[in-house]
């Protein structure tokens, strides 16, 4: 199953379950359906599925009025550009709303945006900054990135009380889904999950970049180098203790974060190992942007594989 | 109905009088927080106040004291809330701008122009799913609708079929700058009619007018489920001249936010304005002087009981 297939069963099965649950937004039951990620869904009587007018700022307003009114909703979005229309919402509506002890029900309000990340946008359509989104007013967000941890925040995140953005990427609709066979740790925020246990180095990935940190892990097991793989679902910074206890014993770290942003999230857990922690080894691989960049191009986060495993072996020798 | 008209006078002068009382603590320094003042906005609150039944919301904009007065009836949680006490309607959480009263319908406050707009078709939206045979009242200005999220909202209100009411408080000024200063004149008739909704102008300050309208509007969006955008003419009162060696005959300023620095707590009456603009003073086409006055002084008296 790939990871779009999979996603869609999950909305699916959760929606399905819910009384009183208004799915909104343009063409989520129409044409495409956004590529398939809302395909097939179906609610109860009581609920309502509206393909929406191409008012992004009001939907999320509205968002807002049905959480406040106890009616929980999700706005699937097209692509994570149009949130912009919205920020005025995740902003000041939100902080009212949180702000006023009458105004929390339990009811639900989830934006569920594609960030497009596949590349050959040109200058619009590609604000792959999710981040920058849940920073703005320290919104929770969440990155889907493998068949576990989809399991986890879907099931748990999607309709519960309170607002929360949820990410899916674009450029991993058509791959495989990644199903970690173990998993080490997951704290209970759901914003950092751990896959394996190694003594050598410490894999940390950020945004959609976890299909890259898997296949280094892979890679490096291949030649017999042991790691712990974190990959941090948070586009925003979390208690870093487990990931900089791991350092601690390897003292060796890859950090990949495929995020837009210049002010990537990678950047903090950076910030707060220094000094604090001995390190051998330390290779950040973040989007290189050229004079291009603006240009309908490949700009896909290039991972040299090779070059890093060099480097790891040489240091572990 | 003499005495339906004799409370609703006395509503409208302790809206009055009560933003008064607010003003003078306002010139004294007494607030940290910027306020806004609705001077000139007691009818319209009042009568919004008299139609909301019990199951009704509305949603508010940074310009809410006069319908936090009429729905809240409390100056003092006010002044509390405005002290950012403890005590006050929102815990002195929201302070002015997001005033708001949810036991009392006032269900969400924003200070920025139309965004409660949208947030009122998710609230109208919610009724209608809840089953619930009520009103979603927004409101917003003349500034407000030149947002986008007013034509977005409109555009959404329409196409749900929402029973609510879109009202434009029309006092001609954003801040500093009048209509005919910074755009275009935008025929709200014509408008609202291109989306297919209601619409509806009201002025005078006639509160029995303005209720019996009202009245009728929302139980054709109830019974329809539909929208009705309503306009009203209001100014809004505390306009000055401003002294400055610049300008010999004065310079003219909007009452926009702050203290109002020429209106004063008058005993009685608590007239602004010798004209229908001034709600207090187009009272009487309902009550006689000597009432008006009356009513003033008792109003003055429960006041300053209630603050001691």
């Amino acid at each position: 199953m790939n990871y779009l297939e999979f996603i869609n069963k999950k909305i699916k099965e959760n929606v399905a379950m819910h009384e009183k649950l208004v799915l909104f937004g343009q063409n989520i039951n129409a044409g495409s359906c956004l590529g398939g990620l809302t395909r097939g869904l179906k609610v109860k009587d009581n609920s309502m599925i509206i393909n929406s007018t191409n008012t992004e700022n009001s939907l999320c307003g509205c968002g807002f009025g049905l959480m406040i009114s106890s009616i929980s909703s999700i706005f699937f979005m097209k692509q994570l550009d149009f949130l912009l229309l919205g920020i005025d919402h995740l902003v000041n509506t939100f902080n009212i709303i949180r702000n006023n002890h009458d105004q929390i029900s339990n009811a639900s309000f989830t934006i569920f945006p594609i960030i497009v990340d596949n590349g050959f946008q040109g200058p619009q359509s590609s604000h792959n900054n999710f981040g920058d989104f849940c920073s703005i007013a320290r919104i929770q967000g969440y990155t889907i990135t493998n068949k576990f941890d989809a399991e986890k925040i879907i099931d748990s995140k999607l309709i519960s009380p309170g607002f929360r953005i949820i990410g899916v990427s674009q450029r991993l609709f058509k791959n495989e889904i990644i199903e970690p066979e173990n998993v080490v740790f997951v704290n209970e925020e759901f914003s950092l999950f751990q896959y394996t246990e190694g003594k050598d180095v410490t894999i940390v990935c950020f945004n959609f970049s976890f299909p890259q940190g898997w296949k280094m892990m892979q890679k490096l097991k291949e030649k017999g180098i042991e790691t712990t793989l974190f990959n941090v679902n948070s586009p925003t910074p979390i208690n870093w203790e487990k990931i900089i206890e791991s350092v601690r014993k390897t003292k060796k770290i890859i950090v990949m974060d495929d995020s837009k942003s210049a002010n990537v999230n990678c950047d903090a857990l950076l910030a707060e190992m220094c000094g604090s922690v001995s390190i051998s080894k330390k290779i950040v691989i973040k989007r290189k942007f050229d004079k291009d960049w603006l240009n309908p191009i490949d700009d896909q986060m290039g991972v040299d594989y090779d070059s890093i495993i060099n480097e790891i072996s040489n240091k572990s020798v | 109905m003499e005495n339906m008209n004799k409370q609703i006078g006395f509503d409208i002068i302790k809206i009055r009088i009560s933003q008064m009382v607010i003003n003078e603590l306002y010139k004294d320094g007494k607030f940290k927080i910027p306020i806004h003042l609705a001077f000139g906005h007691e009818t319209i609150a009042i009568s919004l106040d008299r139609i909301m039944e019990k199951e009704d919301k509305i949603l508010l904009s940074h310009r809410n004291i006069a319908y936090n007065l009429a729905r809240g009836k409390n100056l003092k949680k006010i002044l509390d809330e405005y002290y950012l006490k403890k005590e006050g309607v929102g815990e002195g959480k929201l302070g002015s701008m997001n005033l708001m009263n949810t036991s009392k319908g006032i269900i969400y406050t924003s200070s920025i122009l139309g965004n409660n707009f949208s947030v009122a078709v998710g609230v109208a939206l919610a009724q209608k799913i809840h089953s619930i045979k009520g009103i979603t009242i927004v409101l917003g200005g003349d500034g407000s609708m030149e947002e986008g999220s007013f034509h977005e909202s409109l555009l959404m209100a329409k196409s749900l079929k929402l029973p609510c009411f879109i009202i434009i408080e029309n006092n001609e000024w954003s801040m500093s700058t009048s209509i005919n200063q910074r755009r275009c004149n935008v025929d709200l008739e014509k408008l609202t009619s291109a989306y297919g909704i209601k619409y509806c102008k009201l002025s005078g300050n006639n509160p029995i007018k303005y209720i019996e309208e009202l009245k009728k509007l929302r139980e054709y969006a109830v019974n329809n489920y539909e929208p009705v955008c309503i306009e009203f003419d209001v100014t809004t009162l505390g306009d000055w001249i401003m002294k400055h060696d610049d300008y010999p005959n004065g310079k003219y300023i909007n009452y926009h936010a702050g203290p109002a620095p020429t209106i004063e707590l008058k005993t009685c009456p608590a007239i602004i304005k010798t004209s229908e603009q001034d709600p207090v003073y187009a009272l009487k086409e309902l009550l006689d002087e000597s009432e008006i006055i009356e009513m003033s002084e008792k109003i003055r008296a429960e006041i300053d009981s209630e603050l001691i």
